[in-house]
């Protein structure tokens, strides 16, 4: 089986969209960064070349900035090492930032960018059914997995035997 | 009177069949799905938040938890990510218990999962033989790691201990050893187990009556949807992470890929489980043959007490036993990971029943939800 060189596929985006940075990371896979307004257009790109296999998409919240992570790769039948890419968006705002959505070219990340909106707040632009999925969908307590996310629900009373007295609280 | 309304229906949370708390409202014209729609998140746990607060060996038993029929291969997963994010080298021998363990456990789940699948068909003896074998594999892990389920036996650069004495035995090792040795297990399961496998339900014809044309999966579709592991390679796409994209020491080792037809149905999904457990026995056995001659260091010397894996970024691409777990690490520099993201496989493969499911009987939704072989522990994490 022969490695997959993903190289051409990545100089020709590079040809195309000159904005792209494209870096490979010390642990294997290609961080292809991009701004907000070519995001889609790169990742159709990468889709024609055939990218075809959505591993994943997230978000990383910076404290002051959340970034978007999309992982890509091909799944060629017979080759071999398939690099990863990971196209990443940076900049976005902590409260009410707006992607365009991928999931028309890619069904198979529908339920990860509902992921991502549950966890980090990010909305979907186009996405078809964009709602809350693992927390309830009457959840008001804000995005779980943005660093300054607090539990602001009243405390369960914590019952603890100590000899024989319990306490609460 | 003729009725035409569609009736709207609600499978679960507490459904016996749905293999943990998954609900599923479901759209019926007559007996016929017209739409399906999964509602996931009962068994949410937070484990990415909670990650975050953990130091990197404090993670690994909560990986456990997340599939908790396959906790090795989660923990495998986690502990590559960790060493290839701070270059560790992991001793051979480790590597070898590490893929042991990994396909012993597949094996395991695999039993379970078609076990299971059997039971909601009404083949109930399926589900007993299944647990019947398992248990076995369960004693052989119990001695080995101290724990049933859940294990907390990988370490980040090796494993918690070695083999116990006696533990691997000697390829002579008949059924009488099953639960005793590994050597009597592998032989007991490739003389008696499979065939009775497949003589008991993949050559059954009711079985196949039951399944065969079910749901089936075109395999653009399921590249499309993210499908992965077994589901995938049902479909007649040959792909396996273990082959195509080799971690750890699985290019030392001969095995095949079963795969099914092109629109891989829910036999498929079945045949290609059975024929992949066969797969990994024979990946044990090799294992076996290398671990029972060479005696070796099983976790990394000189590693730091406290781990710091330096600032930078991994994704690793796993085959777990219910197709491509995700692990992507993000590291500030400091003891607690920045973030944990879990890209796992039943919550990618759920997505699937509102593609699966319309056009098929109630009764067959039991097939397809068995056939994509999910666990809630890990489809909301």
């Amino acid at each position: 089986m022969e490695p997959l060189d993903i190289r051409p596929d990545l100089e020709a985006l590079k040809a195309a969209y000159p904005a792209v940075e494209i870096a490979e990371a010390a642990t294997g896979h290609f961080d292809i960064r991009v701004s907000l307004d070519q995001y889609l257009d790169v990742v159709k790109f990468l889709k024609d070349r055939g990218f075809n296999y959505p591993a994943c998409i997230t978000a990383i919240d910076w404290k002051d900035r959340l970034e978007l992570v999309l992982q890509l790769y091909k799944l060629v039948v017979g080759s071999r090492q398939s690099p990863l890419v990971m196209v990443r968006v940076d900049g976005l705002p902590r409260e009410g930032a707006e992607v365009p959505s991928v999931t028309p070219l890619y069904p198979g990340l529908n339920w990860h960018e509902r992921e991502t909106y549950d966890m980090y707040g990010i909305r979907f632009q186009g996405h078809p059914d964009l709602r809350r999925i693992l927390l309830p969908d009457n959840w008001q307590g804000g995005h779980p997995l943005l660093k300054d996310f607090e539990d602001k629900r009243p405390r369960r009373p914590r019952l603890v035997r100590h000899r024989d007295m319990i306490v609460s609280g | 009177m003729e009725q035409t309304r569609e009736l709207l229906i609600n499978m679960g949370p507490q459904h016996p069949s749905t293999h943990g708390v998954l609900r599923v409202l479901v759209k019926l014209d007559g007996e016929t799905i017209t739409w399906a729609e999964p509602d996931i998140g009962y068994l949410h746990r937070c484990f990415e938040k909670l990650s975050e607060s953990k130091t990197y060996t404090q993670v690994i038993p909560y990986t456990d938890r997340t599939d908790y029929l396959s906790a090795i291969t989660n923990e495998h997963a986690f502990c590559l990510a960790v060493e290839k994010l701070m270059g560790i080298e992991v001793p051979e021998r480790a590597e070898y218990i590490r893929v042991m363990m990994a396909e012993l456990q597949r094996i395991c789940s695999h039993l379970l999962g078609l076990g299971a699948m059997a039971l909601d068909l009404g083949a109930v003896t399926g589900f007993l033989y299944a647990w019947r074998d398992r248990e076995k594999i369960y004693s052989l892990f119990e001695r080995i790691t101290g724990g049933r389920m859940l294990y907390n036996y990988l370490r980040i650069g090796g494993v918690r201990n070695d083999l116990p004495e006696g533990i691997i035995g000697t390829p002579k090792d008949g059924r009488d050893k099953a639960d005793k040795t590994i050597w009597g297990f592998i032989n007991y399961f490739e003389s008696y187990v499979l065939p009775e496998w497949d003589d008991l339900l993949t050559n059954n014809r009711i079985f196949q009556w039951r399944t065969q044309g079910v749901a089936p999966l075109p395999s653009e579709v399921a590249i499309a949807y993210g499908a992965s592991g077994p589901v995938l390679r049902a479909s007649g796409v040959k792909w396996d992470l273990r082959k195509n994209v080799p971690y750890s020491i699985y290019d030392r080792f001969e095995f095949d890929i079963p795969v099914g037809k092109e629109n891989g149905d829910c036999f498929d999904r079945w045949v290609v489980r059975v024929e992949e457990m066969r797969q990994s026995a024979r990946i044990v056995k090799q294992a076996l043959q290398w671990l029972a001659e060479n005696p070796g260091d099983y976790i990394a010397p000189k590693l730091p007490r406290v781990l710091k894996p330096p600032k930078g970024e991994v994704y690793i691409r796993y085959e777990g036993s219910r197709g491509e777990v995700g692990v992507h690490l993000v590291s500030d520099g400091s003891a607690n990971p920045y973030k944990v993201k879990w890209r796992s496989p039943c919550f990618t493969h759920l997505q699937l029943l509102p593609v699966l499911a319309p056009g098929h009987k109630l009764a067959d939704m039991i097939a397809i939800i068995g056939s994509i072989d999910i666990v809630l522990g890990e489809v909301d994490r």
